[in-house]
C-alpha cells in the first residue's frame, strides 16, 4: 500500500460517519434513537439489512471459498427468499403493529417477563461474542498482511463504531450503512471489471469460465440428496430456511434495521429488496473468486497464501522442506498452465478428443497441486507456525495487494473496514437497545424520564462495543474464528426462533411451558454439540422443532391448570 | 397497522413477484452450471 492507498482507505472510513454524525445532531427521543425517524425509506432499510449480513467475513472469504471449493456455496442462500417474505408477512406486521423497540418485546406482551428475558438474554449472549468475532476476524488477516498492529487495527476499527454508534443511535446506523454498502459494491464491481480485466489473453472469459468450470468450479446448482455433500439445493433450500427464518425474523441486530423509521410498507419493501438482491450478488461475489482461480492458473500463485505464516516456518529451520515442495509447485504450476493452453488451442480447433485428453491432464495436475499445498500446510503446522485463519481467507486480499492498481487498493481495504464497521454498528446498536429495553427499564429504572432511557442506552451501546472489543482481543485463543461464528449463531437460533413461532401459531400455549420448552431445547443443543458431530446447520432446526413439540405437551401436562392468553 | 384488503392483494402480488424472481435466478444459475461443467 503506496500514500495514495493509504488517502483514500482513511478518507473513505472517515467520511461515512462524520457525515452521518453531521446528519444525526441534536437531540433525540428515545424512539428517534431506538428506531429513527420517518426519514428511514425503503432503500436504506434494505441496503442497511444488506450491509448487517454481509459482514467482512462475506468479502474476506467469499471469494477464497470459490477459489478453493467453487461456486456451490451460492446454494446456502436459497433459503432466504422464502424466509424474508416469511418475516414480510407474519413477524414486520406484528412489530410494527405492537410498537415494539425490540423483538423480545413481543415475547413479553405474548408469553410473560421471564420469556422475554430469556429470549432477550440468549441473543445477548451470541450477538455478544459475535460482534467480538466480526471485529476480530478481518483484523488477523489485515495486519498480519499490512503489517499493522492487531490490537491497534482491533482498537482503531471498534473504538470509531462505538463513537458513532453511540452518538446517533439506529438513525446513524441506517445512513452509514447505507454509503457503507454503496462503497462495499461499488468496490466490488471495480474489483470483479479488474480481475476480468487482468485475465490471461491467452483465454478468452467464455474460455475461462469454462476451464474453471471442468475444473469444478463453477458448480452453482447440485440437486443431489446425498446427505454427505455440503452445499446442495435441498440443504440450502431448508437448512437456510430456518436459519434465514431466525436471523431475519428474531436477530435485534436485524429487526432494529428494518423497523428503523417505523412504516409497515418501507420495512416490507426494504426485505423483499434483500429476497430479490441477495442471491445475485453472493453469486458475483463467489464468481469474482472463480476469476481470481482462472487468473492464478496463469500468474503463478505462492504456495501458502498466508505468507506471514509461511515466512515464520522459514524462519523457524523448515526453510529446506519448504524450498522443496516450492520446486514442485513451481514444477507442476507450468506444466498445469501449458495444459490449460493446450485445452484453449483444442477448444478452438473444435477437436473434442483432443480438449477431453487435455482436460484429464489439467485435472491430474490441479490434483498434484492441491496435494503440494496441503504438504505444505502440514510443515507449517509442524514448525508452529499454522494460522488462527483459514488460508483461503487470505486469497482474495493477497489478489487485492498484489494485482490491483494503487487508489483501487486503499478503496478496497476500504471495503473490508466498511463491511466491519457496518456489522459491528448494527450488531452494538442492537445489543445497547435490548439490555436498555429488556432489562434495565424493566428490572433496574422502571419510572424514569425519557431522556433519562436514552442516556441509559448509549451508555451500553458504549459497555457493549467494549465488551466486543475484549473478546476480539482473546479470540486469537479460538481456533478457527469464522467458523466459529457460523456455529456460533446455530447453537442459540434455534431455541430463539421456537419462542417466537410458538408465539406465533400456537394460541393455547403458556409462557411457563414455552419458557421450560425453550430451555430443554437449549440444553439439548448443547448436549448435541459437545457429544456429535450433526451439521451445524441443523441445531437451528432441532432447537426450533424442540421447542415447538415439548412447549403443548408441557401446556397439557405440568401447567395445565395456568391461564391460557388472550394472544397478541 | 392490519392491511386491509386491497393493501393485502397488492403485498401478495409483490411476494409472489419477489419468489417469482427467485425461481428465474435459480434456473438462470442451473444453465450456467450446465453450460459450463
Amino acid at each position: 500500500m503506496n500514500r495514495l492507498d493509504y488517502v483514500v482507505l482513511i478518507a473513505t472510513i472517515l467520511a461515512i460517519p462524520v457525515y452521518g454524525l453531521w446528519r444525526t445532531r441534536g437531540s433525540a427521543s428515545l424512539g428517534q434513537y431506538l428506531k429513527g425517524d420517518a426519514s428511514i425509506q425503503w432503500a436504506t432499510i434494505g441496503l442497511s439489512v444488506l450491509a448487517t449480513q454481509a459482514g467482512p467475513i462475506t468479502f474476506l472469504s467469499m471469494p477464497g471459498q470459490a477459489y478453493e471449493s467453487g461456486i456451490g456455496f451460492i446454494q446456502n442462500y436459497f433459503g432466504q427468499p422464502l424466509a424474508l417474505v416469511v418475516v414480510c408477512a407474519v413477524f414486520v406486521p406484528i412489530y410494527q403493529r405492537l410498537k415494539v423497540y425490540t423483538a423480545y418485546q413481543y415475547l413479553g406482551r405474548r408469553f410473560d417477563q421471564k420469556t422475554q428475558l430469556l429470549g432477550a438474554f440468549l441473543f445477548l449472549v451470541q450477538r455478544g461474542l459475535a460482534a467480538g468475532i466480526t471485529i476480530y476476524a478481518p483484523a488477523i488477516v489485515l495486519s498480519a498482511l499490512l503489517g499493522w498492529r492487531l490490537n491497534l487495527t482491533i482498537w482503531l476499527a471498534g473504538g470509531l463504531v462505538i463513537i458513532y454508534t453511540v452518538a446517533g443511535g439506529t438513525k446513524i446506523v441506517s445512513i452509514t450503512q447505507r454509503y457503507q454498502m454503496i462503497v462495499i459494491l461499488v468496490g466490488m464491481a471495480i474489483a470483479f471489471v479488474v480481475a476480468v480485466y487482468r485475465l490471461s489473453p491467452d483465454l478468452s472469459f467464455e474460455g475461462a469460465l469454462s476451464v474453471a468450470g471442468k475444473m469444478g468450479k463453477l458448480e452453482a446448482v447440485d440437486f443431489s440428496i446425498d446427505p454427505h455433500k455440503r452445499y446442495t439445493f435441498w440443504s440450502g433450500l431448508i437448512g437456510g430456511f430456518f436459519l434465514a427464518l431466525s436471523y431475519f425474523g428474531t436477530d435485534q441486530s436485524q429487526v432494529q434495521r428494518y423497523l428503523a423509521g417505523g412504516s409497515l410498507k418501507e420495512s416490507r419493501l426494504g426485505l423483499l429488496f434483500n429476497a430479490m438482491v441477495k442471491v445475485p450478488m453472493q453469486f458475483f461475489i463467489l464468481l469474482l473468486g472463480a476469476i481470481v482461480f482462472m487468473f492464478y492458473q496463469f500468474e503463478k500463485p505462492p504456495v501458502y497464501f498466508n505468507q506471514p505464516a509461511y515466512e515464520r516456518a522459514m524462519e523457524n529451520g523448515y526453510a529446506p522442506q519448504l524450498a522443496v515442495l516450492q520446486t514442485q509447485f513451481d514444477d507442476l504450476f507450468t506444466q498445469k498452465r501449458d495444459a490449460i493452453r493446450a485445452v484453449s488451442n483444442a477448444s478452438s480447433n473444435s477437436s473434442s478428443n483432443e480438449r477431453d485428453v487435455a482436460m484429464t491432464r489439467v485435472r491430474e495436475l490441479d490434483v498434484q497441486a492441491r496435494d503440494v499445498r496441503n504438504r505444505t500446510k502440514a510443515v507449517l503446522e509442524q514448525a508452529g507456525a499454522d494460522p488462527k485463519s483459514k488460508e483461503s481467507d487470505y486469497v482474495f486480499i493477497t489478489f487485492i495487494l498484489q494485482q490491483m492498481p494503487h487508489g483501487l487498493v486503499g478503496l478496497l481495504i476500504a471495503v473490508i473496514l466498511c463491511a466491519t464497521m457496518s456489522a459491528t454498528a448494527a450488531a452494538l446498536n442492537a445489543l445497547g437497545s435490548t439490555t436498555a429495553i429488556d432489562f434495565y427499564r424493566p428490572l433496574i429504572r422502571t419510572n424514569a424520564s425519557d431522556h433519562h432511557y436514552v442516556v441509559a442506552a448509549k451508555a451500553l451501546t458504549a459497555a457493549w462495543g467494549l465488551i466486543a472489543i475484549g473478546v476480539a482481543s482473546f479470540a486469537s485463543l479460538v481456533e478457527n474464528l469464522i467458523e466459529a461464528g457460523n456455529i456460533l449463531g446455530s447453537i442459540f437460533y434455534g431455541s430463539i426462533l421456537g419462542l417466537f413461532l410458538a408465539a406465533f401459531f400456537t394460541r393455547r400455549v403458556t409462557g411457563s411451558a414455552v419458557f421450560f420448552a425453550a430451555l430443554f431445547a437449549q440444553a439439548l443443543v448443547f448436549v448435541l454439540f459437545a457429544t456429535t458431530n450433526i451439521g451445524y446447520l441443523w441445531y437451528n432446526f432441532i432447537g426450533c422443532t424442540a421447542v415447538l413439540i415439548l412447549a403443548p405437551v408441557l401446556q397439557q401436562t405440568i401447567f395445565r391448570s395456568t391461564e391460557t392468553p388472550a394472544g397478541v | 397497522m392490519r392491511d386491509n384488503e386491497p393493501d393485502a392483494h397488492s403485498w401478495r402480488k409483490a411476494y409472489g413477484l419477489a419468489l417469482s424472481l427467485f425461481a428465474a435466478e435459480v434456473v438462470l444459475l442451473y444453465i450456467f452450471t450446465l453450460r459450463f461443467s
